[in-house]
């Protein structure tokens, strides 16, 4: 197979969650010494993009993307260390949590994923976290990207105070910050100075790709 | 003839579950209580299940079957809920059936322009009022997240404009034992003391783990309240499955029951006899858009599997009917609010919830109210099942009927159609001319006529003024701080 054969089927094989056939894939093209950086856009973000787009647009199921993000995790983790050696970029670093007293994340696990999917670098803080701590973990890691989560409504004030512990310790301006859940609207993301509200996982990349254009 | 026994009429059942299966369910959920254990962040819910008997295992708690079982069998099987005034409307027992609305909406469809838009504290009392008159509901929850008070009073103000709105019995939730203390201040003073609330209980509190197995800290310290102070709760799990619970019903049903058995075993360990509700929500996440479904059909079906489950364990139960996810009171609607009546009515559920739900219940119509009361009232008419008797076989009738004609003149027909045939109030039978002539009126906009009149009508017995006067006091601390 030429290169481009094998990322073409490594994309569609990603798409259909053929993981083994990835991993496969992925270590003959290396192997046909296509760089690490190709076979992760050309091959793996490409199909993911794919899921991505036929997922927004109705026609898969959260499983056939959950099943494609395992295939895209067998390719990655092949790629990982070569990648790492060879200082890959990514598509953007992104801190992600369920806010102070909520314990809910099957959304945000659902975003993560997806995130992941499109080539993201995620911090998963998990459930509970206060505003300091996502605070901390901005200083730590330097994100381009702050996502919180909340299904309780009465949770959701824990996300204005996020975004003034942030402000509070001069770190607002580094990040682009996504907030998501039931209970969320567009408008209450602009009232607490969010910069962006995504209703769903699958619109979750593309909010948080144009905010990095 | 000498005075013969009456042929007794059948009243329709469904069975969804077998003995077999039940006890299969009930097995799995001890095992999964006693080898899997939950998890449980509440200090005083641990302390009482180790003292009882439960032991520590890494980070999760083990349940022996016996504590289960103790429980199970000091639990009461009837919760007489009174309304407000006093008088019993609801006992939860055996074989009866009662329906309401949901909890906290962010959302409503306003009833004069048709828009989406945030419910207010206004909106639950509104609702409730229109539930108040609607006579094929029998107690109300808020319908509605108040958008225009303070972000953690809103559960406080849902319960006091509910309990404005309608003299019906509630179900009601809470933020925590701080919310719970002030309405159960108010709650004494509306019945006129502790001791007459838990004579004559008017409320009910809806408190849930986090599926699977996470028994959080304020769900928990709720469920320990109630118990408390004596008044009826419940601890209803939500495993829907493919999300907090398995995607096969089964395994949502064993650990859902697992779970309530868990909360009830806490509630009974504080005081046995505990009015305490059983039950679960066994919705599909859906699994393109990933929202709780409300329409499907897992719904009703674990809702009939689940009243088996409580029939098992001689307990009064929970369930869930008359929502869609449906954006706009349509067919959809009508249809899976539907399925859902007929099953809650068929497997004797005693509490069925969300009647008026659209949009997976993030919004409220009142519209979605009026349509399904209507759906209840006929439904109801197919369980009064079929007299056979002297009076419905009519054989004097069909002896005298000349052969090609008809009865709508007969005497028969004459003296008993007022009680034989059902006669709808909102679906339409009207002749096509006189239904052009009325304004070619679809059901929803009847709906909607319906509930602004009722709106503009129905008077509600305001609450005594004592309960006001707590009501004024609490308010006022909680602006205070």
């Amino acid at each position: 197979m030429t290169n481009s054969q094998i990322l073409e089927q490594i994309a569609s094989n990603l798409y259909k969650g053929e993981d083994k056939v990835v991993a496969d894939l992925v270590q003959q093209a290396l192997d046909q010494e296509v760089s690490p950086a190709d076979i992760l856009n050309g091959g793996l973000i490409a199909g993911m993009d794919e899921v991505g787009k036929d997922f927004k647009a109705g026609d898969l199921f959260v499983p056939e993307v959950l099943i494609a993000a395992r295939a895209m995790h067998a390719g990655m983790n092949i790629l990982r260390p070569l990648l790492a050696e060879s200082d890959v970029p990514s598509a953007g670093k992104y801190v992600i949590g369920t806010v102070q007293g909520d314990l809910h994340d099957i959304g945000k696990n659902l975003v993560k994923m997806m995130l992941e999917g499109a080539g993201f670098e995620t911090v998963d803080l998990g459930t509970d976290v206060r505003p300091d701590d996502f605070v901390a973990a901005v200083r730590e890691h330097q994100p381009q990207f702050v996502g919180m989560s909340a299904l309780l409504t009465t949770t959701m004030p824990g996300m204005k105070a996020t975004i003034e512990g942030l402000e509070e310790a001069g770190l607002r301006d580094t990040v682009k910050i996504m907030v998501g859940g039931a209970p969320l609207t567009a408008a209450f993301a602009e009232q607490i100075g969010a910069d962006a509200y995504a209703p769903d996982a699958a619109t979750a990349v593309d909010v948080a790709r144009g905010l990095m254009a | 003839m000498t005075v013969q026994t009456p042929v007794e009429t059948l009243h329709p059942t469904i069975q969804m579950l077998s003995d077999e299966q039940a006890q299969a369910i009930h097995h799995t959920s001890l095992d999964i209580l006693s080898r899997t254990g939950i998890v449980m962040k509440n200090e005083a819910g641990r302390e009482l299940l180790l003292e009882a008997g439960a032991w520590e295992s890494g980070e999760r708690i083990k349940i022996p079957p016996l504590l289960v079982m103790d429980a199970i069998a000091s639990a009461p099987s009837r919760i007489p809920m009174h309304n407000r005034l006093g008088e019993l409307t609801m006992p939860l027992e055996a074989s009866k059936v009662f329906f309401g609305p949901g909890s906290d909406c962010p959302f409503t469809i306003d009833v004069e322009t048709g828009e989406r838009r945030k419910a207010t504290a206004e909106d639950v009392r509104r609702i409730a009022q229109l539930c108040d008159d609607l006579d094929q509901i029998d107690f109300v929850m808020s319908m509605g997240t108040p958008s225009d008070v303070p972000p953690l009073d809103h559960y406080l103000h849902s319960f006091i404009n509910m309990i404005r709105g309608s003299v019906k019995p509630n179900v009601y939730t809470a933020n925590n034992r701080e919310d719970m203390e002030d309405m159960y201040r108010i709650a004494c003073a509306v019945a006129g003391g502790e001791a007459e609330l838990r004579e004559k209980p008017f409320l009910l509190h809806y408190a849930e783990p986090i599926s699977p197995l996470l028994f959080n800290d304020e769900s928990v310290d709720k469920v320990l309240f109630c118990a408390e102070k004596g008044i009826p709760v419940t601890c209803l799990p939500s495993p829907n499955t493919g999300g907090g619970g398995p995607i096969t019903l089964a395994g949502a049903l064993a650990l859902g029951n697992a779970e309530c058995l868990a909360g009830l075993a806490l509630s009974q360990l504080v005081r046995p006899g505990t009015p305490f509700l059983y039950g679960m929500n066994t919705a599909a996440l859906d699994m393109k858009s990933a929202i709780v479904s409300y329409g499907s059909p897992e719904w009703p079906l674990g809702m009939a599997a689940c009243t088996d489950l409580a029939r098992y364990y001689d307990l009064p139960v929970w369930g869930t009917a008359g929502a869609t996810d449906s954006k706009v009171v349509d067919a959809q609607a009508g249809i899976e609010a539907t399925v859902a009546v007929m099953a809650a009515f068929l497997t004797r559920c005693n509490l069925v919830h969300d009647v008026g739900y659209i949009e997976y219940g993030t919004t409220s119509s009142v519209e979605m109210l009026v349509v399904v009361d209507e759906i209840i009232r006929e439904v109801r008419y197919i369980m009064g099942g079929v007299e056979v008797s002297e009076r419905t076989l009519a054989r004097e009738a069909i002896h005298r009927a000349r052969p090609g004609g008809g009865f709508l003149a007969d005497d028969h027909t004459l003296d008993n159609w007022k009680w034989a045939q059902w006669r709808p109030a909102l679906i339409d039978r009207m002749r096509y001319d006189n239904w052009v002539e009325k304004g070619r009126q679809d059901m929803t906009t009847r709906a909607n006529e319906r509930a602004r009149q009722i709106l503009a009508e129905h008077q509600v017995p305001p609450l005594p003024e004592a309960a006001e006067e707590v009501i004024a006091e609490v308010v006022k601390e909680r602006e205070a701080r």
